[in-house]
């Protein structure tokens, strides 16, 4: 081939690559409806951390610790100690000798106050530099503006009665919707906007190949500049990813976040083209060109806030590895009860207190999907939702029983009728030319509506599942595996598998407690949020009921027996929902449990309302209800009134403040109080000899857990790019997409401020995740190198991994140079 | 219920005081939040004070039902001003108990409770005044209060622009209100609300100063009530907290109803500004009904629906149906204050509607058949409550809108309905006729609260009315049959723009008077990685 040829082709995959390269680095973000943690800087994890912070911090401005004051804070309040930094320093290869001279340098560090980091410039803020393009709004907000109002009516299905014509894709319609603006101001004209816009290349691919040549950006700058231009809308960026993400899971694939790039793009050259003499600064393009060294430079700044975030993680470490290596206690007697519960931080101060209220209670950690891959369609609706992690594709539907028999299908018909009602009245409510009429008739109907919100509740939660059911049709529906009956060879497989990642395989307690978890709270978009986000950020009771039924079917274990996974026929599977705003369980099904065992159940339920209690108490001052602490009933009250309080912007602290993932057989934590700040996996190392168990726990719920931890450490150091600010602006964007802070701008992914901060002080302390592993090293190592993934996030130090070893309890560190000490056995007298 | 609407001259002290207590109580839970003061105690004071608002409001008001009004000491007791007074009270009192968790925490709580209090305190005062002065003063003062309010968040700069932009519209809504209240003063030699409408209504025709007077009026209120093109700042007002968002309709955007309709002997005499009144409001709500139907925010969504709701009551204002305007107002306010603060829970109801198959256009003649059983709907409940309250006497402007009620009830009876079943649409239809016969008693309920008028509405101008909303509702089922056809594609960039009429006024209004700059970032709960600034609990450990 000749050069003439190939240049246009090469040219192309080039491009192509870049493209690529801007893309992956935007991490997906879940609607409202399903909000699940996820870590958004997760297109960045085969960096080391440290160095993916220089990079984000040069194209995006951003930051991914805290800044000096903090940590000022932390050594004035004593949890920050010179210990920690001289052990952060060993940590980070700082030889002996220098050890004291280098920690000095670190304290005195404490009191400087380095400028934030600065981003190289996108043609929006070389003509912000100059002049704004009206009073009081910058250019870069008004793109933004433009931009996030275009794709809100691109992706809207359910907000807007009269939406925008889609036909012409993302980017062709903005095409579109831009030509016909007749709001903004041009230097040139707004007739010479019009045009350039009609002149716009109408394939996003060759618009994006255009404007960078239009630009003079040279090759070696493109990847870097592309996804800076990506960074500048963020919001969206990242809800395009989720197209993506849910495409690939379907063995597909989407390309809306190709075609924002080309719309933010535009911008930059439309910018740069109306841009006065002068306002472009010579070598403004080459800059890009040698991003790196900038990103190079910023890490060399970087160097004592990656030293004191470490400290700060070996301060919480430290005496949790000494607890750890407590000698183990005596073994428990056998159970009564054993009671599985999701791996959830806020599990674990449950399980504390369940224990606590009775000896005879073994709990245990596990995925609170309880490892089925379904997804959930109420009885008579068409809505079909995931219930499981967002890593991972639905394989099987499930619907309610008795759905399908006669019973079920008038029960689906008259559901139908009720929601078809509904949706005339909202139609009346909403309809443009009825809206005036209906206010005159109905209006002063929502006066009771008012008294009724402002008056306390202590109403129990209805699942919103049940709308359009009376509360006895909604009590004779059951969701239920149709597997069970109709193949039970494969249902017990399936319930093989599951009861072996368990670890529950034999010893079986005549009850056994399958408690998913879910929320509380009223007028709450990020409601989901603190819904099970292994069940898709959905309430964990559907898994739970469809995994007891599975269990307790005779045909299962019958074919379990055959697998050699024998469930005693006096053993019981009882589904529940752990509130996790109430710290009340409700128990489902207990019209199945059979009659020797109903006294079991009534003892478990005072068992449970006792945990309830303590585990209310224990977390009343956070919620600013010391006074209660020590009454009982008034707590119990007090938590439902406000769940139930339509202006309570803190229903709960979620998953605020976890920092340790701890996946080790519950004897080992038995004895410890966490304070709510760990997960909780067991895992029994001797039943697992090929690794598929530790396999799993390490690349799932490992995984999970470090998005939690890496969404709710974003949305602290830095909430204006990965939090989602202020929840007194919230503003719902198209009934479930996201939302606005305020009027509008980018939308807002992450974590509410509210959902942080109390208002004082911060309620998450942003560390990234310690995982403690009761396993050998060599069955770590042997998982390490198999997953690309786990060795990312390991070697790059996105988590600190531990080992417990299970016979000496020491704890070990997997380094960069191995397996190394921690703990009190790594301490040297600071 | 029928209130005198005859008014005796005087008023007792102690009734003044009654009328005056709302906004008393408002003022010393004010005066209560000192900085001294520990924030649990501001909000126990504003508590109360909302409480004790709410009593007296409903005390004054069954004082009246009992046939004791009046005029004395500057403030008057009168139906009209007791409704809006309990309103404001009971609207009032919802936001202060809802406030305090929700902006637990925030920097400013403080003097947040205390702009929210001096709001209610002025609005209270405007509800009973009975002086031309202290109505547009204390008119005035609503709106200084609420602008603290709105700047709220001072360092978000599109919270400034927004404010800034209400800070231009009401600061000539004022000036239109004084230089109104001088020109009546001039005009009748007096200031008494009272007494200056028993003169005007005494003698035909109004004073040339007079007729200025309310022409100024229907400005101000068409102003202050977020007509286009004036209506920016009230769409853009998501960016104050969401119970500001509901404070206005506790009477703030609305108050420019109220005032017209304290004015409303004058109105009657005033043809020019009845034809303004109409022409805008109907203008204003037929357009940003269809505006609203464009917006994929909820609150944007709801701002605009109140801008469309406060045209449609200024057009009845105009058309002299004081009733139904007072009626729109009351009703409105609750159910869009109720809107707001629940707007929240919009992902809820988005699951909720998700469980039923999305639902498809339903066809024109489906839609023809829907609008003929409701004007037959309509003309049945009209008799029947003519036949029931013989008093209400129906002017061929309250047809008209008894016309649009017929249009309103098309969703609820048009006959396209997959999975209705056997019952569903008999039940619709019942539901259609309550609604229609609960539209009817109410108007005729609240025809005993407001004096009647005599207006004798021009032919055009009702007939460009009834025009207006017919064009309405083919345009929306135009749209809503063919969501891709040309008409709806050619409209849509239009109205998707707010028909651009913001940017437009903003050019303007900002070319005249440029808005001040951000506050400098301020200590936020969490630092902004930019900003560099810190709690002021993080800052302190820098000794």
């Amino acid at each position: 081939m000749n050069a003439p040829m190939e240049a246009p082709l090469v040219r192309a995959q080039r491009l192509g690559a870049h493209i690529d390269t801007a893309c992956a680095r935007i991490a997906p973000t879940w609607p409202l409806d399903r909000f699940i943690a996820v870590n958004p800087y997760w297109g960045w994890v085969q960096q080391p951390m440290a160095e993916a912070a220089a990079a984000l911090g040069t194209l995006g401005g951003t930051r991914l610790s805290m800044p000096r004051a903090w940590f000022r804070e932390q050594w004035h309040s004593g949890r920050l100690q010179r210990q920690h930094l001289r052990a952060a320093l060993r940590a980070g290869g700082t030889p002996a000798r220098q050890l004291d001279a280098e920690t000095d340098l670190l304290q005195t560090a404490l009191l400087d106050d380095p400028a934030p980091p600065m981003r190289l410039r996108l043609a929006s803020d070389l003509r912000d530099a100059v002049a704004p393009p009206r009073p009081g709004i910058s250019w870069a907000d008004l793109v933004t503006h433009q931009v996030s109002q275009h794709c809100a009516a691109y992706f809207d299905k359910d907000q807007a009665a009269w939406g925008m014509d889609t036909a012409a894709g993302l980017y062709g319609s903005w095409r579109n919707q831009l030509g016909s603006d007749h709001g903004l101001i041009w230097r040139q004209g707004r007739a010479a906007l019009r045009a350039k816009v009609a002149a716009l290349p109408a394939s996003p691919q060759a618009l994006i190949a255009d404007a960078l040549d239009a630009l003079g950006l040279a090759e070696d700058g493109r990847a870097a500049y592309l996804t800076a231009v990506l960074m500048a809308i963020g919001g969206w960026a990242a809800w395009c990813a989720w197209q993506r993400w849910e495409a690939r899971l379907q063995a597909a694939d989407d390309d809306h976040i190709v075609q924002l790039l080309a719309i933010r793009l535009a911008w930059e050259w439309l910018l740069h083209d109306d841009a006065p003499p002068g306002c472009v600064p010579p070598g403004w393009a080459a800059r890009w060109a040698t991003a790196s060294q900038a990103v190079h430079a910023l890490q060399q700044a970087q160097r004592c806030d990656w030293l004191l975030q470490h400290a700060a993680e070996i301060a919480y470490q430290q005496p949790l590895i000494d607890s750890l290596r407590q000698p183990l206690p005596a073994a428990a007697p056998a159970p009564a009860v054993q009671a599985v519960f999701c791996i959830d931080v806020r599990s674990e101060v449950f399980r504390r207190a369940l224990e606590k209220a009775s000896p005879a209670v073994h709990t245990r950690g596990f995925a609170g999907f309880f490892g089925l891959p379904i997804a959930y369609s109420p009885a008579g609706s068409t809505l079909i939702r995931p219930q499981l992690p967002g890593l991972l594709a639905p394989a099987l539907t499930i619907g309610d029983a008795p759905a399908g028999t006669g019973l079920g299908q008038t029960l689906a018909g008259r559901r139908q009728q009720a929601l078809q009602v509904r949706q005339r009245w909202a139609a009346l409510r909403g309809t443009p030319a009825s809206a005036f009429s209906f206010v005159e008739a109905l209006g002063l109907m929502y006066g009771a509506k008012l008294l009724a919100d402002s008056a306390r509740s202590d109403a129990a939660q209805q699942r919103w599942e049940d709308t359009g059911l009376s509360a006895e049709e909604a009590a004779t529906l059951r969701p239920t595996l149709a597997r069970a009956d109709g193949d039970p060879a494969a249902a017990a497989a399936m319930a093989k598998g599951i009861l072996g990642a368990m670890g529950l395989i034999d010893g079986f307690a005549p009850l056994v407690l399958l408690a998913g978890h879910g929320s509380h709270s009223t007028n709450n978009p990020h409601a989901a949020g603190l819904d099970c986000g292994a069940c898709g950020g959905q309430t964990g009771e559907v898994n739970a009921r469809a995994l007891a039924g599975l269990l307790n079917t005779a045909a299962v274990r019958g074919q379990l027996r055959g697998m050699g996974l024998h469930i005693p026929a006096s053993t019981h599977f009882l589904p529940a929902l752990h509130n996790t705003t109430t710290d009340q369980v409700l128990l489902y099904d207990t019209d199945a449990v059979p009659a020797a065992l109903r006294h079991d159940v009534e003892r478990l339920r005072g068992w449970l309302d006792a945990a309830g209690d303590q585990a209310r108490a224990e977390r009343a001052g956070s919620l600013g209800l010391q006074a209660l602490a020590a009454r009982p009933a008034e707590l119990k009250t007090a938590l439902q009134q406000r769940a139930n309080d339509w202006a309570q912007v803190r229903p709960e602290w979620g998953l605020a403040d976890n920092a340790a993932f701890i996946v080790a057989p519950r004897a080992r934590t038995r004895q410890l109080n966490l304070h709510g700040r760990s997960f909780l996996h067991d895992y029994e190392h001797a039943l697992d000899p090929d690794l598929g168990v530790l396999t799993l726990i390490m690349t799932a719920p490992m995984l999970v857990t470090h998005w939690i931890n890496m969404q709710y450490h974003a949305s602290t150091v830095d909430n204006r790019r990965y939090g989602s600010g202020n929840k007194l602006l919230h503003n719902v964007v198209g009934g479930h997409l996201g939302v606005f802070e305020g009027n509008g701008g980018d939308l807002r992914i992450g974590l509410p401020l509210q959902s942080l901060h109390d208002g004082h002080t911060l309620r998450h302390t942003p560390l990234r995740l310690s995982v403690f592993i009761e396993a050998p090293r060599e069955a770590i190592d042997s998982v390490i190198a198999q997953h690309a993934m786990v060795r990312q996030l390991v070697q790059n130090t996105w988590l600190h991994l531990f080992r417990i070893d299970a016979q000496t309890g020491r704890v070990e560190q997997r380094s960069a140079v191995g397996w190394v000490a921690a703990g009190a056995d790594a301490h040297a007298p600071a | 219920m029928i209130l005198p609407s005859d008014i005796t001259p005087s008023l007792p002290l102690w009734q003044a005081a009654l009328q005056l207590a709302p906004a008393l109580a408002c003022a010393v839970a004010v005066l209560w939040a000192r900085p001294t003061v520990a924030l649990a105690s501001v909000w126990r004071g504003a508590r109360c004070a909302a409480l004790v608002s709410m009593g007296a409001a409903a005390l004054s008001l069954a004082m009246l039902a009992f046939g004791t009004g009046g005029a004395g000491f500057g403030v008057r007791a009168d139906a009209l001003g007791g409704v809006m007074l309990l309103l404001v009270a009971f609207v009032g009192w919802v936001i202060v108990r809802y406030s305090q968790p929700y902006l637990a925490g925030e920097r400013d709580e403080r003097a947040y409770a205390r702009w929210l209090l001096t709001t209610l305190a002025t609005v209270g005062l405007v509800a009973v005044s009975n002086h031309v002065l202290l109505l547009a003063l204390a008119w005035t003062a609503t709106s200084l209060a609420l602008h603290r309010l709105l700047r709220f968040f001072g360092d978000r700069p599109a919270a400034v622009v927004a404010a800034h932009k209400k800070f231009i519209v009401a600061r000539a809504a004022d000036l239109c209100m004084l230089g109104a209240a001088a020109l009546l003063m001039l005009a009748f030699g007096t200031g008494q609300i009272d007494r200056l409408l028993s003169l005007a209504t005494a003698q035909p025709g109004l004073p040339l100063a007079a007729q200025a007077a309310v022409l100024l009026i229907a400005c101000a209120a068409l102003l202050k009530c977020a007509q286009l093109p004036f209506h920016g700042w009230l769409i853009q007002v998501m960016e104050a907290p969401t119970p500001v968002s509901a404070l206005l309709h506790a009477g703030v955007v609305n108050l420019g109803g109220f005032v017209l309709m304290r004015y409303a002997p004058l109105v009657g005499e005033m043809p020019a500004a009845q034809v303004l009144l109409v022409a805008v409001g109907t203008a204003t709500a037929v357009l940003a009904a269809l505006v609203m139907s464009t917006r994929i925010s909820i609150k944007v969504m709801l701002a605009w629906s109140t801008c469309a709701q406060m045209g449609f009551m200024l057009m009845q204002c105009g058309l002299g149906l004081w009733q139904m305007a007072l009626l729109h107002l009351v009703a409105h306010s609750l159910y869009k204050a109720h809107a707001f603060l629940g707007a929240g829970g919009v992902v809820r109801r988005t699951q909720q509607m998700q469980l039923a198959p999305r639902a498809t256009a339903p066809g024109a003649a489906a839609l023809a058949v829907g609008g003929v059983i409701g004007l037959a709907m309509v003309l049945a409940a009209a008799a029947g409550s003519a036949w029931l309250l013989p008093a209400h006497a129906a002017a061929p402007a309250a047809w008209v809108l008894a016309g649009i009620l017929a249009l309103a009830l098309v969703p609820l009876l048009h006959t396209r309905s997959p999975h209705l079943g056997a019952w569903g649409w008999p039940a619709l239809a019942g539901a259609a006729f309550g609604v229609a016969l609960a539209y009817f008693a109410l108007h005729a309920l609240f025809a005993g609260l407001v004096p009647a008028s005599a207006i004798a509405v021009p032919t055009p101008l009702w007939s460009a009315v009834a025009l207006a909303f017919g064009a309405l509702f083919v345009l929306q089922s135009v749209i809503a049959l063919c969501p891709r056809g040309a008409l709806a594609r050619g409209l849509y960039p239009w109205f998707y723009g707010g028909l651009f009429l913001d940017e437009a006024f903003t050019r303007v209004a900002f070319g005249l008077w440029h808005p001040p700059a951000p506050a400098p970032a301020a200590a936020a709960m969490l630092p902004a990685p930019d900003a560099m600034t810190f709690p002021s609990t993080l800052s302190g450990a820098r000794a």
